[in-house]
């Protein structure tokens, strides 16, 4: 992912650091079709190019191109050609906003979308918001639901955390254990899991019996293991970052080969990452969450096997032209979901320009139901129009033989909660 | 950024999963490798400093013959390319990766041009954008003379090396193909005025490019001497060269000192340990905008440490020797720990967004081209997951550090003068052995941003 890349080349941002990660993908978005008649819609896309957001990214980018490709090939949208206008915001808010006003006043975008990290969606939205451009955003934060952004900001292609994490909690009471230890992160992100998970257990007749939080700068875990309660029966982990590796070396060595509680984790810790890769053996038999699982399900759908072709990604998840290179497939379906979501709204609207933007969010807001289909490659979705966010089903899936085969399929209910907000009332 | 403070504080949580991947370098045993690099380092010193049996570091000619190489040509290319870079920068796509001018000036002009002048000679020279129409423009005016920004020695490269490297480490978007344009046209137009007034030669002492490269082209086991119509190829070991340069003006030094620190800097400031110091969190790094200033502070800081730490070593390392270590020899060894730095920090960046350059080369307007006649491909970065491969970079980064820091041993140990006492050689070696464990756990110790 980054390094290094890193942001880009001065920090290995390798960091680093963007474009979409293909040639044969990436040129699809710069290569405008010859159209007789319109002008084309410009989309801009908010894309983490650089930074420490890089290598979700370099993955957003190939699945944006390839959904522009297949949308352009189809006749685009409304008729007209559509040409997706890429920025880098360095996975920086500030940058963020900035990136907002270019592709608004600059470039002349009639929307924008695809921003991934959650503080970025935070600095950008209130700008959307004043320069009222239509802003939609592929990040799972529940900040859209909660009330916390504005009229202009919506998340159609992707379920947000808190409904992911509340899903996984029936099936994790009925099939792994009630009693529950929590390792996470020491931030927000783990906060989410700490609180929306600890609730939804309950919910379940379970228990969290210790919530272990890892300082963000740790990089050494054993001897956080000793605080886990020997009545664990389930051990759930979201650790994130460069030290995951470590952290299941450490834990492997923790328990030996002697009992040890049941694993169930977040893909977003092994995101883009071979889960057969050398020293990851000890996750052997563990679960994991997933948006969209990485590995084809023997019962996938009839879109899925197009969708993964359209994008240049194997049956493994993994780039068709590396083996290796796994995509960061659980989560880039929604810069592709959103791409359709787009595309229904603005025919739905009859939006013929930027007069025409209020028009287009109310059409957004209009919309509820999103079948399955290859415009939502991860599965069937409903659109909540009040508090601007999808909800689709979620995905469990175990580790055997070091491949991620899917178990099990959460119903979109599972996952719903009451609104804490109604957008629709709010003004332009 | 208030309004984004604001809003975290009405809605905790809500955060995007880390997009840093696990690090297989976290997971070896790195810690004895930085020991066996050390002792490796000190042993050297000790051996060399006792037995005095140094490599002679002598220099072989290949061939000597005729010199046909155009000088105007190439030069005149340099200047055409740089143009049509910049020209592609301030028109181009604005996504970075995207743009020519970003990715062959950082990728390229940054990283590949130096790695290629460390193994055979300065080979910016050849094509410095500027020599032609500084030439051209003196020839139009008919100005032979000097302003005199010679007697300001190398200080404006070493003004423009530290501006340069806040641009790269520090700046809000360095990758920007419209600011990367803007910059770089307005300091080529500042260095060509005052080259025009100065003469080009002046340019080896003004800007920090023709200096780096000089500088670091010294490392070379291959190189050519021109002269006289003349060019000599020669060949030796690294060091060979420097081993025959005249010792470094205080304004070399400093340009030495901030090109190390600026090295140390730019990898210090990616890790964990940094961002623990200064408060962010290397997991949910908010961006370069939460941390310019105090990243500004840590790049002057870095810069006056090393010179702090090279001054103090120097000065107890005559002490203790009663006599020689004179700076503006001893100091030419770090060139050779400059340019390791240079490798280690920047090898992965080549490997990575090299790619990027390679397949925008290969087809400059993104519709399909195959100019270096490759085929359509993918970017791919499967390998950073790779304990094999993984493993593999870290040993050519590691080799980098450990042989550099070897490199600058030796030639300490024969630039520090003759007949010392032997302590004198245990500040400036501890020093080094310092240089080779920070270096070699910058490349180990966790790392974001």
């Amino acid at each position: 992912m980054k390094t290094t890349l890193t942001s880009f080349a001065p920090s290995r941002r390798a960091v680093l650091t963007g474009m979409g990660a293909g040639l044969i993908a990436g040129s699809a978005g710069l290569v405008r079709p010859v159209w007789a008649q319109a002008a084309p819609l410009k989309l801009g896309f908010q894309l983490h190019a650089t930074g420490i957001g890089a290598s979700y990214g370099r993955w957003y980018q190939r699945t944006a191109d390839a959904a522009l490709k297949k949308i352009n090939e189809a006749g685009g949208i409304g008729g007209r050609p559509v040409e997706i206008v890429y920025e880098d915001d360095g996975t920086d808010p500030a940058r963020g906003a900035e990136v907002v006003d270019k592709l608004n006043s600059q470039h002349g975008c009639d929307l924008i979308f695809g921003t991934l990290f959650s503080h970025v969606v935070m600095g950008s939205a209130p700008r959307a918001g004043e320069l009222k451009v239509p802003y939609l955003v592929c990040s799972e934060g529940y900040h859209v639901a909660s009330g916390a952004l504005n009229r202009w900001t919506l998340q159609p292609g992707i379920t947000d955390v808190r409904s992911q994490i509340s899903s996984m909690a029936p099936w994790v009471a009925g099939n792994l254990g009630k009693k529950v230890t929590m390792f996470f992160p020491d931030y927000a992100f783990g906060y989410d899991h700490r609180d929306f998970f600890t609730k939804a257990i309950e919910a379940q007749g379970g228990q969290v019996v210790a919530q272990i939080a890892i300082p963000p700068t740790e990089t050494s875990y054993t001897r956080y293991f000793a605080q886990i309660p020997a009545e664990t029966e389930v051990l759930y982990h979201v650790m994130v970052g460069p030290g995951v590796l470590t952290f299941v070396k450490e834990l492997g060595e923790f328990y030996g080969s002697g009992a040890k509680p049941q694993l169930f984790g977040f893909i977003d810790s092994l995101e883009a990452v071979d889960t057969a890769t050398p020293g990851l053996e000890f996750l052997e038999g563990s679960h994991f969450w997933e948006a969209h699982p990485r590995v084809k399900p023997a019962d996938a759908g009839a879109a899925e096997g197009d969708y993964r072709a359209a994008v240049g990604v194997d049956d493994n998840g993994a780039s068709v032209a590396d083996a290796k290179d796994v995509a960061t497939y659980s989560h880039m379906f929604s810069a592709w979901e959103t791409l359709y979501f787009i595309k229904q709204a603005v025919e739905a609207s009859g939006y013929a320009g930027v007069a025409d933007r209020q028009k287009l969010v109310e059409a957004m807001e209009a919309i509820s139901d999103l079948p399955y289909g290859i415009e939502r490659p991860q599965g069937a979705k409903v659109f909540n129009g009040k508090t601007h966010q999808a909800f689709g089903s979620q995905n469990i899936s175990k580790i055997e033989g070091g491949k991620l085969v899917k178990v099990h399929t959460t119903t979109i209910d599972e996952g719903k909660y009451d609104d804490a907000v109604d957008y629709t009332t709010m003004s332009f | 950024m208030k309004r984004f403070a604001v809003a975290l504080v009405l809605m905790p949580g809500a955060a995007m999963a880390c997009a840093l991947p696990p690090s297989v370098i976290l997971t070896l045993p790195t810690g004895h490798y930085i020991l066996a690099a050390a002792l490796t380092v000190v042993l050297t010193a000790l051996l060399g400093a006792l037995t005095e049996r140094l490599p002679p570091l002598s220099a072989h000619l290949l061939h000597e013959g005729p010199d046909f190489w155009p000088d105007l040509a190439g030069w005149t290319l340099g200047f055409v390319v740089m143009a049509v870079l910049l020209g592609i920068g301030f028109r181009g796509a604005d996504d970075p990766l995207h743009n020519l001018l970003t990715l062959v000036f950082w990728t390229g002009v940054w990283i590949a041009l130096p790695f290629a002048s460390m193994m055979f000679g300065d080979l910016w020279r050849p094509f410095n954008p500027w020599m032609a129409p500084v030439r051209v423009m003196r020839i139009a005016l008919g100005w032979r003379g000097k302003l005199g920004l010679a007697r300001l020695g190398h200080w404006p490269a070493v003004l423009g090396m530290m501006g340069f490297s806040w641009f790269q480490i520090v700046s809000l978007a360095p990758d920007d193909p419209g600011v990367l344009a803007r910059l770089m046209l307005g300091y080529w137009l500042a260095i060509f005025v005052l080259a025009v007034a100065e003469g080009e030669d002046w340019l080896e002492q003004g800007e920090f490019l023709t200096l780096f490269f000089a500088l670091i082209g010294r490392i070379a086991p291959f190189w050519r001497e021109r002269s006289q119509g003349r060019v000599r190829w020669m060949a030796g070991w690294p060091g060979a060269q420097v081993m025959r340069m005249a010792p470094l003006t205080v304004s070399q030094m400093a340009f030495v000192v901030v090109t190390l620190g600026s090295l140390s800097f730019e990898g210090l400031s990616e890790t964990f340990w940094w961002m623990g110091l200064v408060g962010e969190n290397p997991l949910e790094f908010t961006g370069r905008s939460a941390v310019l200033g105090v990243n500004t502070i840590g790049l002057i800081l870095s810069w006056v440490v090393t010179a702090g730490a090279l001054w103090l070593g120097l000065r107890l390392s005559r002490a203790l020797g009663r006599g020689g270590f004179a700076a503006g020899p001893v100091m030419l060894s770090f060139l050779a720990i400059a340019a390791g730095y240079h490798v280690a920090h920047f090898f992965v960046t080549l490997i990575t967004t090299g790619q990027y350059t390679l397949w925008a080369l290969n087809d400059p307007l993104f519709r399909g081209d195959a100019l270096l006649g490759l085929p359509p491909f993918y970017i791919s970065f499967g390998f950073l997951s790779d304990p094999g491969f993984m493993q593999a970079v870290y040993a050519v980064q590691f080799a980098a550090i450990v042989g550099a820091h070897l490199l600058a041993v030796i030639l300490t140990l024969k630039l520090a003068g003759r007949g010392l006492r032997l302590a004198g050689h245990l500040p400036m070696t501890a020093l080094m052995v310092l240089y080779t464990i920070f270096g070699l756990w910058l490349m180990s110790t966790a790392r974001g941003a």
